[in-house]
C-alpha cells in the first residue's frame, strides 16, 4: 500500500500529468487506501517534492505552476471521495498586496502553492489598505498573514501594517510572513516581520512550520 | 570619441577612452526630478512638427531628455521606429470604475486596472494590474495573430525612406541606434500572462510551438526592410524578454532549449547575416541557470544584472569573457543611499570592468523614483569623474 501513494508522490514530483495521477489514485481507492492518506502522503507530499526540486535550482516557476494546477485538477476528480480528514485545512493564511503596490503574480503563484499544499487562503488582493489588513485579521483570525510587496516604493507599508498590528494588540496572535522582490531577510528583521519568503516555495515552507509549531 | 563611437566600441570589447554610462528614467522619477528643482527648460523636448492632420506646422512636446542633462547615454535616443505591435491595436477605452479604480482595454487587448488619478499621492499607481489577457487558448491565439501580419504596410513609418532614415542616423551620436524588439517569452507573457504562458508550455505545447514558429516569422519579417537596409547601421539589438525572477528563470533551461533556442538562433542568424552582432537581452531576475543557453541562441549581451537577483558583472565577466557584454548592475537601492554606500558599489564595480572591457555602467534597472534629484546628481557627478581609463 505504501508503494502506491509513493507511486503517487513521485508522479506528481516528475509532472506525469493528471490522467497518470488520477489512475494510481483510482488504484488507490479500489485497495481502499483513506483518502486522507490518498492527499497527504501521496499529492501534498508529491508537491512538497517539486518545491524541493524547485529549491535545488532542478525546476523552475513553470513547473512549481503545473503541479499546482495538476493538484488542484487532481482535488476535483477526488472531490466526491473527500473525507473530513482530508478537507481539514492545514491552516489559515490572511493575503494581500500592501497598499501602493498594483502587483499580483507572485501573490498569485503563492496562494496556488498554499491552497495546493492545504490550506485556507483568503485573498485581499492588491492595493490592500493596512486597515483592511488589521480588521480582517481581527475577524478571521488567521495563523499567518501575508504581505507582498514588488516594489521597493511600498516597502514602508509593509512597517505600517505591523505597526497597527502592534497597535491593536493582536501582532502576537498571527505569524507575518512578507514577500515579493523587494523584501530581504534583513528589511524582515528591520519592521519586526516573523520571516521573509524570497519565493513561494520558502513561504509555504514558513506557513507549514508555523502551523506544525 | 562621440558617445556612439564608445558605446560601440565598448559593446564590441574593443578599446575605449571611458566606460559609457547609460542611464533610461521612469516618467515618474523625472516629474519628481521637477518638483524638486530639475529645470524644466532644459528637459523638455519641444520640436516644430508637422503632425500629419493639416499643412500647419506647430510646436510639439516630444518628452523630456534627462539623459543629456546628466550625461549619460540613452538606449532608445535613435530607435528605428518599426511597429511590432498588433495592427489594428484595440481600440483603448475605459470599460468600467469603482470609487478606487478605472478598468481599461489596453491597446494590446490585456484588461487592466489602474488606480484614479489625484487619488493617492504615490506615483507609482500609475502601474496598472493586468487581471486579464487577449490569449488564452488555440482560438484566442488564431484570431490575435491576425493582427501580427509582418505585411502590413502600417509597421513602418509613413514616410520610412532607407536613406533618408541613415542619413539623420548618422548624424545621430548622442548615443547607440538601438532596433528594439521582443523575445518570444515577453511577447507570450505579454499576450496571456506569466501564469498561464508558462502553463501552456506543459498544457499545451502545441499552442506554444505555434506561437514560436509565428513570433519568428512576424520579427524577421517586420525588421526584414529595415534590418537589410539600415545593416551595421543598427548599434545594438535590444531584446525585452524579463523572463526570470529572483530564484532563477522563468523557464527551465529544458524548457528554453526545446521551445525558444531553435527560433531564436534563426532570428539572431538572421541579424548577424545582416552585420548586426550585438544582441542585448533585457530581463531582469536571475537568469544564470540559462545563460549559456541565450548565448547559444545568439545573443551577445545582457541588461539590467539586478544585484538584489545575485546578478553581478565581476563573476559573470569572469565566467563569459567575451560572449557577452554586460549591462548595468550598479545596485541602485546602494545608489539611491548616496554618499559612501553610493561610492563603495561604484568603486567596487567599475575598476575590475575597466579591466574586462565590455562593459557599459548603469543602474541594475531604470532610474526610479526612490531617487531624490539630489542624489540622482550626487551619484551622475561621482560616476563621470571614474569612467575615464587612462
Amino acid at each position: 500500500m505504501p508503494d502506491l501513494l509513493d507511486e503517487i508522490c513521485s508522479a506528481l514530483a516528475d509532472l506525469s500529468g493528471p490522467e497518470r495521477i488520477r489512475a494510481l489514485i483510482n488504484n488507490a481507492l479500489s485497495q481502499n487506501i483513506r483518502i486522507s492518506d490518498i492527499v497527504e502522503k501521496g499529492l501534498r507530499a508529491g508537491l512538497q517534492q517539486v518545491g524541493a526540486r524547485y529549491e535545488a535550482g532542478e525546476y523552475f516557476l513553470a513547473e512549481l505552476l503545473f503541479a499546482a494546477s495538476i493538484l488542484d485538477e487532481v482535488m476535483q476528480f477526488v472531490g466526491p471521495n473527500l473525507d473530513a480528514q482530508a478537507t481539514q485545512k492545514k491552516g489559515a493564511i490572511l493575503l494581500g498586496t500592501v497598499r501602493g503596490d498594483m502587483h499580483d503574480i507572485g501573490k498569485n503563484i503563492f496562494k496556488m502553492m498554499a491552497v495546493a499544499s492545504g490550506f485556507g487562503v483568503q485573498d485581499l488582493d492588491v492595493d490592500v489598505d493596512p486597515e483592511l489588513f488589521v480588521q480582517e485579521s481581527k475577524r478571521i483570525e488567521p495563523d499567518i498573514l501575508g504581505l507582498s510587496c514588488l516594489l521597493t516604493t511600498a516597502l514602508p507599508e509593509i512597517k505600517v501594517v505591523i505597526d497597527m498590528l502592534n497597535e491593536s494588540k493582536i501582532k502576537n496572535q498571527v505569524k507575518v510572513l512578507i514577500g515579493g522582490n523587494a523584501v530581504t531577510r534583513e528589511f524582515a528583521r528591520e519592521v519586526g516581520a516573523d520571516a521573509a519568503a524570497l519565493n513561494a516555495v520558502e513561504g509555504v515552507d514558513f506557513c507549514r512550520s508555523v502551523v506544525k509549531s | 570619441m562621440t558617445p556612439r563611437e564608445r558605446f560601440r566600441k565598448a559593446i564590441n570589447f574593443q578599446p575605449v577612452d571611458a566606460i559609457p554610462w547609460a542611464e533610461n528614467f521612469y516618467v515618474e522619477t523625472v516629474n519628481r526630478f521637477f518638483s524638486e528643482g530639475l529645470p524644466a527648460h532644459e528637459i523638455n523636448v519641444i520640436d516644430w512638427k508637422m503632425e500629419g492632420y493639416t499643412l500647419l506646422n506647430w510646436p510639439a512636446f516630444l518628452g523630456f531628455d534627462p539623459n543629456s542633462y546628466f550625461g549619460c547615454i540613452n538606449f532608445f535616443g535613435c530607435v528605428p521606429l518599426i511597429d511590432l505591435g498588433p495592427i489594428p491595436r484595440f481600440k483603448q477605452r475605459k470599460i468600467g470604475e469603482t470609487p478606487k479604480y478605472e478598468e481599461f482595454i489596453m491597446e494590446s487587448g490585456a484588461r487592466s486596472r489602474i488606480v484614479k488619478k489625484g487619488s493617492r499621492e504615490t506615483t507609482w499607481y500609475a502601474m496598472p494590474q493586468f487581471y486579464s489577457f487577449p490569449v488564452s487558448d488555440k482560438t484566442t491565439w488564431e484570431r490575435y495573430k491576425e493582427r501580427l501580419n509582418p505585411e502590413d504596410p502600417r509597421r513602418y513609418p509613413k514616410d520610412w525612406d532607407p536613406d533618408a532614415y541613415s542619413e539623420v542616423m548618422n548624424q545621430y551620436q548622442a548615443g547607440p541606434t538601438v532596433l528594439a524588439m521582443t523575445g518570444f517569452y515577453g511577447f507570450g507573457a505579454e499576450l496571456m500572462g506569466i501564469p498561464n504562458f508558462n502553463l501552456a508550455f506543459y498544457k499545451d505545447p502545441e499552442l506554444i510551438r505555434d506561437m514560436a514558429a509565428h513570433w519568428e516569422y512576424f520579427t524577421v519579417e517586420s525588421i526584414r526592410e529595415a534590418v537589410e537596409t539600415l545593416t551595421d547601421r543598427i548599434d545594438m539589438v535590444f531584446w525585452w524578454e524579463d523572463m526570470a525572477e529572483k530564484h532563477g528563470p522563468n523557464i527551465s533551461p529544458k524548457l528554453y532549449k526545446e521551445f525558444l533556442l531553435p527560433h531564436y538562433k534563426r532570428v539572431t542568424a538572421f541579424l548577424n547575416k545582416n552585420k548586426i552582432h550585438r544582441i542585448m537581452m533585457d530581463s531582469d531576475g536571475n537568469t544564470k541557470p540559462i545563460l549559456d543557453l541565450v548565448i547559444e541562441a545568439g545573443i551577445t549581451g545582457h541588461w539590467p544584472l539586478e544585484v538584489n537577483s545575485g546578478m553581478d558583472v565581476r563573476t559573470l565577466s569572469k565566467e563569459y569573457g567575451k560572449k557577452l557584454f554586460l549591462v548595468g548592475n550598479l545596485d541602485k537601492r546602494e545608489i539611491a543611499k548616496g554618499g559612501q554606500y553610493m561610492r563603495n558599489e561604484i568603486d567596487s564595480k567599475l575598476p575590475t570592468m575597466k579591466e574586462t572591457g565590455g562593459y557599459v555602467a548603469g543602474l541594475d534597472h531604470l532610474v526610479h523614483v526612490e531617487f531624490t534629484l539630489q542624489r540622482f546628481k550626487e551619484y551622475a557627478d561621482y560616476i563621470k569623474t571614474k569612467l575615464a581609463i587612462e
